[in-house]
């Protein structure tokens, strides 16, 4: 039986993304973390595995962490499906933290559910808010969506720790704060690669880099499955350029090569707050919809009537993608 | 000759649910089952596989009686033997104790080549089952595939991983995790709807398992569901009819309201 009283802390995984910046929904859930921590009278910690580690700490220290503890190593510049889980389990060995925080982005998402295997504990994912229960110990009571997100359900984890739970982009606000004095704590890297399974052949092809943001456009055009094809979705684009509009997407896009990687919405993308979200076949998966309940008005174009997305849309237009699509293109051709 | 594994669940149909006001949770009743939208694609692939490869296909799935209709349709669409884990104490598992009972039921299988799954269920979208049995067997979990091979005990394949696209190669055993996107799933032939009545499907409950001290579905969760609600959303739900025409007239005026204008530009 797990002894409760031995873990004590609130974690956040600060995921480093493509070697270059601190994941933002990490940042964002630094500040209802602190405010766990403070309520629970713990520190704040974050977590980073990277290479070239020192070079966040400027950025994650401004969100009022107590502690960081690190690992740093060439290995870890991109997420691996072995060596995070393992070196993080050792430190979750080590440290026991009550309540570990994840971003729900693919790597944490993948992450957090075998190291809540290897702990033997429970696992929220996609969780829409966090508070914790004074009436019970303090236990941590996260809400998340389920039955292709009709129902939101409570969840506790009550008897093991740490409770884990992944955090969707744009659930809170980053909130800046800092402490006087904050503890950095290296911890060694250790793997035996040999013990690797998957081989990889050749050298991988890279995809696209994030290179603008949609997060601040006021007009954005996303594209599904539903557009078709690559030709068809170069028509957004075409949109786009005549309405200074920005194009977005789902995942799938991407997975078909009609749009780069840094388009994506959603939990592992952008979540965007424009005036007007223009989605164009889209089925309205909960990973996508959470990145565009902001904004201001949605416009949904289905040929499903029963499609999720009309569920959360303001405007639902039944019909083909491609079909109004070329429509609104010839309108401004000849306005 | 390869022995594949397709783990399916049986959800509720989620257009139209229904909640208990008082304890939260789900009517079944009335409600129409299907099988989870991801894993009829992980029949799917079982069955390419067989038709590539040889071999037999057993669809697997954890849940109350009923889920043998889930296997039945897995039957009918061209898999060759069903097994239900069903058993009281394994009701109300979270994700934990399905993936620590599909252990169990894989260790005493013992002789497994390829084992499918889904992406996630619809009803719970965990997501979590795939990295957990990854996890429990100790054998790779191979996701987002699009192109693959399989030579004698090596899976060859080109996967997106993170920020790249890889080509790998690895030994079997594997899980596989795919989506609804991976394939088109083919039409059921009427001898199998036959078939799928006639075939006997094997039964799992606990006194099968090999040790069964750390399951108990309802007690040894690490996670309960304290409460179950409806979610609105709130935005206006309308729809925009009339011809085709009249509905990207609608579309220009909305964009128009919202400050979306033609944009001058430079003749290059
Ligand atoms: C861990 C994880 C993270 C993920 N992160 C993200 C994320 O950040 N962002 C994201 O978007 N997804 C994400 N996904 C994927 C997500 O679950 C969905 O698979 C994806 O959003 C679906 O994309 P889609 O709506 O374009 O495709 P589909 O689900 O295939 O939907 C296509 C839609 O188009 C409609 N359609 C078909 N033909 C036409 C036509 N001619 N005209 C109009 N409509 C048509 C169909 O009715 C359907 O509703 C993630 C998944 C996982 C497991
Ligand atoms: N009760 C179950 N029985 C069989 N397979 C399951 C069960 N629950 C989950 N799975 C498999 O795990 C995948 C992911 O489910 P989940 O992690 O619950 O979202 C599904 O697509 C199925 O392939």
């Amino acid at each position: 039986m797990t002894n409760l009283n031995e873990y004590n802390d609130v974690w956040v995984f600060t995921e480093i993304k493509d070697h270059e910046n601190v994941n933002n929904c990490a940042l964002e859930i630094l500040g209802k973390a602190r405010e766990i921590a403070d309520q629970l009278n713990q520190k704040l910690v974050a977590i980073v595995l990277a290479y070239e580690a020192d070079k966040y700490f400027s950025t994650i220290k401004n969100y009022g962490v107590d502690k960081i503890i690190f690992i740093n190593h060439i290995d870890l510049k991109h997420y691996h499906e072995k060596i995070f889980p393992e070196l993080i389990f050792n430190l979750i060995k080590k440290y026991q933290p009550s309540i570990f925080l994840f971003p729900s982005t693919e790597a944490s998402s993948a992450l957090s559910a075998r190291l809540a295997y290897q702990c033997q504990t429970g696992l929220v994912n996609n969780a829409l808010n966090l508070e914790l229960d004074k009436k019970k110990n303090n236990l941590l009571l996260t809400d998340k969506p389920a039955y292709g997100g009709n129902y939101s359900v409570k969840i506790v984890c009550p008897k093991t720790r740490p409770q884990m739970c992944t955090i969707t982009t744009g659930t809170f606000q980053k909130k800046e704060s800092k402490k006087d004095n904050i503890d950095l704590i290296e911890e060694k890297y250790n793997f035996d690669k040999n013990k690797l399974k998957i081989k990889i052949i050749g050298t991988p092809t890279r995809k696209d880099k994030p290179s603008a943001s949609l997060s601040d456009a006021k007009f954005v055009i996303g594209g599904g499955c539903g557009i078709g094809s690559k030709e068809n979705f170069e028509k957004l684009y075409k949109l786009a350029d005549y309405t200074d509009g920005q194009v977005g997407g789902t995942r799938r896009p991407i997975f078909n090569d009609w749009m780069p990687e840094h388009l994506q919405i959603g939990i592992s993308g952008e979540t965007i707050k424009p005036n007007l979200y223009l989605a164009f076949g889209i089925s309205g998966a909960i990973q996508h919809v959470v990145g565009i309940t902001d904004s201001e008005t949605i416009i949904a174009i289905n040929t499903d009537p029963n499609a999720s997305i009309f569920r959360v849309s303001d405007y639902c237009v039944i019909g083909d993608a491609k079909e109004i699509l070329e429509g609104l293109l010839k309108q401004y051709e000849n306005e | 000759m390869l022995n594949i594994y397709v783990l399916i669940k049986q959800v509720p149909k989620s257009d139209n649910l229904q909640i208990n006001r008082k304890t939260g949770a789900l009517i079944r009743r009335n409600v129409e089952n299907i099988i989870n939208p991801d894993d009829i694609h992980g029949i799917e692939l079982a069955l390419t596989l067989k038709q590539k490869y040889t071999g037999t296909i057993t669809a697997i799935t954890m849940g109350p009686l009923q889920a043998e209709t889930a296997l039945r349709e897995a039957i009918a669409m061209g898999v060759d033997n069903g097994l239900l884990i069903t058993d009281p104490m394994f009701a109300y598992s979270d994700t934990l104790q399905t993936t620590l009972i599909l252990k169990e039921v894989f260790e005493k299988i013992k002789d497994y080549d390829v084992i499918i799954t889904g992406t996630e269920t619809s009803d719970s979208s965990t997501g979590q089952v795939p990295y957990q049995l990854s996890e429990a067997l100790e054998i790779p979990l191979i996701t987002d595939i699009f192109s693959y091979e399989i030579e004698k005990d090596l899976f060859k394949c080109q996967r997106n991983f993170g920020h790249e696209s890889q080509f790998i190669e690895v030994k079997l055993p594997i899980i596989i995790r795919i989506s609804k996107h991976f394939n088109k799933t083919r039409h059921v032939p009427l001898s199998g709807i036959k078939r799928a009545f006639e075939k006997e499907l094997e039964h799992i409950d606990f006194n099968y398992l090999n040790c069964p001290s750390k399951i108990d579905g309802c007690n040894k969760s690490p996670t309960q569901v304290i409460k179950t609600e409806k979610l609105i959303h709130k935005r206006k739900n309308e729809f925009i009819n009339g011809s085709i025409k009249e509905k990207i007239q609608r579309i220009l005026h909305i964009m128009k309201d919202h400050g979306v204008e033609k944009r001058w530009m430079n003749k290059k």
